[in-house]
């Protein structure tokens, strides 16, 4: 991963002005999103963001320092150079029904028809990247793709 | 609702302006004898007004305006208090919580427009939300680095009627104002310090904000260490002090600049170390071993400088940490602090007193023989700003007021107003340059209708003078749009909004007017006809280090 860029796991409060705080600090810093994904957490009323961003010419701990200063953010990991399990969901639809390469490397058929397969896969971003090497073999119709969610390792 | 929550915060001066998204507020304001009401003629004006009043008094001001346009005008004045971090809310009328993004009639969205340049803000869309909200608003104002709140209500909360409950306890899992000092940084600080050879002290508004300034100087003279302040941090050490530096950053004191680029450690105490205080930031301080660095709000340390020793801590804390660790004086200091002496007599503080024309430190050291330290000067933005900072010893906190962060003209007028509203008892005087005080003059008419005693100490030099003198030195000498010699017979302009005034050409009549104007009860405004080619010195080219600093030519 390039140098500049930072991985943060973020609990924030829930609010319809979270997000856009949260994105104007990192745009006013002049730091860049590279990849972002949100979704409930354990607590009631709390989201958690796992951001990737780049930092730019700022030092490395100011994207969670700036961060830190929101009132809406309860607290901020930072798992850059972590020991992490990071995980990154892509959906796609191909061109065709043979699709057993794209199963033996661990893809879902979600379904098929006669216009191709909706396959999804689950993984780490290397993975993910070689998985789309794949899909494009394939002729690749459609594709979405997440951003990582990420979490310490337990040991 | 919203009145009894701000009588239960202690409120009791708002400056605002009604409108269409407010008026349910206004509808009860006269059931409230007790909150006093400024009308304002300009949002921004109450901005300012509400800023001044906080800078002088140390209580957070309060600014009502309506939607869409009423709370735009206040964006600049809220962008002012955020970047000094003074402590403000800014209550605002939003369209009905139904109409909300429809594009309602003066509907604009407020909290977007100013969630950068606050420290925090709220939309409120339901009653039950309101006690909670003022509440935290206000905690959230004034702890840790201060700063400006808005709140958002709309309409139909304003007139929604529910039980008064006050909040319960405050609860606000994201908001970690205080750090506690660190013992054992505060002790290498405290030994890095004191057994520097060549050590330096710099000070910020951060010291006042946490009254540090007793501290501060308990520690500077025990550790025989020389002190500067940054333009907000004026008053956190007696200019008069013989370890005083003076101001630093590109129009600092020479003898200042001398120090902090010959100093071995650098301790930087509140303050934000930015480009005005840095100059060329890859020549600052390049002797410097160890920066040590005091704030409150963490994302400071580094930002612009990275420190060895940090202390996140509110300043007065971390100095009494500090204090009893210095270690016992080391001889050698003396050296040091000979040498700073011998660089305050090679540079020192001076002007071109006798070419004939009307000089602005003439005026202020005037102003300053009267005053002393017994009154409040607020300036406004540019050459003004810089001569009213290195012109009058200031000996204490909260005498001399000014927009730093965000170098916002027009400043002064209002801020002035709103000091004297904070301090009735001590004298105001409003120093600034015609071109900023035509930003903001419709506030005259504030000043007139309460007879607040604020004199108006105009440094009229025909053009925007800090742009002339950059566009002379810094951009080929190509005067470009600076020149303002049409602006309004400032005595005509003064006597038509009601207040007395007088013109200075000469500098016999500098006395006679400031005896007029302290006679006089109510404000008084002062148009001084100065050198139309004065200048500011010392100055640091721009983009130079600070070792580059020019300065005034000597007297003939
Ligand atoms: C609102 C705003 N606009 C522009 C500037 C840029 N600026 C800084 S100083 C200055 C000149 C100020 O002229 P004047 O008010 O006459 O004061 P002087 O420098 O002559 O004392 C200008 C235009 C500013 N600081 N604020």
């Amino acid at each position: 991963m390039p140098d500049n860029i930072r991985v943060l796991s973020v609990l924030v409060e829930d609010g319809p002005n979270t997000l856009s705080k949260v994105s104007g600090v990192i745009r006013r810093r002049g730091f860049h999103v590279r990849s972002i994904s949100v979704g409930p957490s354990q607590e009631p009323g709390r989201s958690r963001l796992t951001l990737q961003v780049d930092h730019g010419h700022a030092e490395a701990d100011q994207v969670r320092k700036q961060l830190e200063r929101l009132v809406e953010v309860v607290e901020v990991e930072d798992l850059t150079g972590h020991d992490v399990h990071s995980r990154e969901l892509i959906v796609a639809k191909v061109a065709t029904s043979e699709v057993a390469g794209l199963v033996q490397r661990g893809a879902r058929v979600l379904d098929t028809g006669p216009e191709g397969t909706t396959v999804e896969f689950a993984g780490e971003g290397k993975d993910v990247g070689d998985f789309v090497d794949e899909l494009i073999r394939h002729g690749i119709v459609d594709v979405a793709r997440s951003g990582p969610v990420v979490m310490r390792r337990t040991a | 609702m919203v009145l009894e929550a701000l009588e239960r915060e202690g409120v009791e001066l708002i400056f605002g302006y009604p409108g269409g998204a407010n008026l349910p507020i206004y509808q009860r304001l006269p059931g409230h004898p007790k909150l006093k009401h400024i009308l304002v003629r300009h949002e921004q004006g109450a901005a300012h007004m509400a800023d001044g009043y906080a800078r002088a008094g140390g209580k957070p001001g309060v600014v009502f305006a309506t939607s869409g346009p009423g709370a735009l005008n206040l964006v600049t004045g809220l962008c002012t208090a955020y970047m000094d971090s003074v402590p403000m809310i800014a209550i605002t009328g939003q369209v009905n919580s139904t109409q909300v993004g429809r594009d309602a009639f003066q509907e604009s969205d407020v909290i977007g427009a100013t969630s950068s340049v606050t420290k925090h803000s709220y939309l409120v869309t339901r009653i039950d939300q309101l006690p909670r909200v003022i509440h935290e608003a206000f905690h959230i104002a004034t702890t840790g680095r201060p700063g400006p709140v808005l709140i958002d209500i709309c309409k139909d909360v304003q007139m929604a009627e529910a039980e008064n409950v006050p909040p319960e306890r405050l609860e606000i899992p994201g908001y970690k104002p205080n750090g506690h000092v660190d013992l054992e940084r505060a002790q290498a600080a405290a030994i890095a310090l004191g057994t520097a050879e060549r050590p330096v002290v710099l000070a910020g508004h951060g010291v006042l904000l946490s009254h540090a300034e007793e501290a501060l100087r308990e520690f500077a003279e025990r550790a025989a260490a020389p002190v500067g302040t940054t333009l907000l941090g004026i008053g956190a050490f007696p200019v008069k002090h013989p370890l005083s530096l003076h101001m630093t950053g590109f129009m600092g004191t020479g003898w200042n600049l001398k120090a902090v680029q010959n100093a071995d450690v650098l301790m930087m105490v509140g303050m934000r170390v930015d480009d005005r205080v840095t100059a060329r930031l890859a020549d600052f301080a390049p002797k410097v071993k160890t920066f040590i660095h005091i704030d409150i709000d963490g994302s400071e340390m580094g930002k612009n400088v990275r420190p060895q020793i940090e202390v996140v801590a509110d300043a007065k804390q971390a100095l009494k940490a500090m204090l009893p660790h210095l270690p016992e004086l080391d001889k050698g200091r003396g050296t040091w602090l000979a040498q700073i002496d011998a660089w305050r007599e090679e540079h020192p503080l001076r002007y071109a007193h006798s070419n004939g024309h009307l000089q602005p430190q003439d005026v202020l050291i005037d102003m300053y023989k009267r005053c002393r330290n017994e009154a409040i000067v607020v300036a406004d933005v540019g050459q003004n700003q810089i001569w009213a900072a290195l012109w009058w010893n200031y000996d204490r906190p909260g005498l001399f007021l000014n927009s730093g962060g965000s170098g916002t003209m027009g400043f002064a007028l209002p801020a002035a107003i709103g000091a004297k509203f904070a301090r009735p008892e001590l004298p105001v005087w409003c120093v600034a340059g015609e071109g900023g005080f035509v930003m903001t003059a419709q506030e005259l008419s504030v000043a007139v209708e309460h007879q607040l005693d604020v004199k108006i100490v105009l440094l009229n030099n025909f053009s925007l003078g800090m742009v002339r003198q950059f566009q002379d030195d810094f951009y080929g000498g190509v005067r470009s749009q600076v020149d303002l010699t049409h602006m309004p017979d400032f005595v005509k302009l003064s006597e038509a909004y009601g207040l007395p005034a007088v013109r200075v050409e000469k500098f016999a009549d500098i006395a006679p007017a400031m005896d007029a104007a302290e006679r006089t009860k109510g404000p008084f405004l002062i148009d001084f006809r100065i050198d139309p080619e004065a200048k500011v010195y010392p100055i640091v080219p721009l983009g130079k280090s600070l070792n580059e600093f020019w300065e005034a030519p000597e007297d003939a």
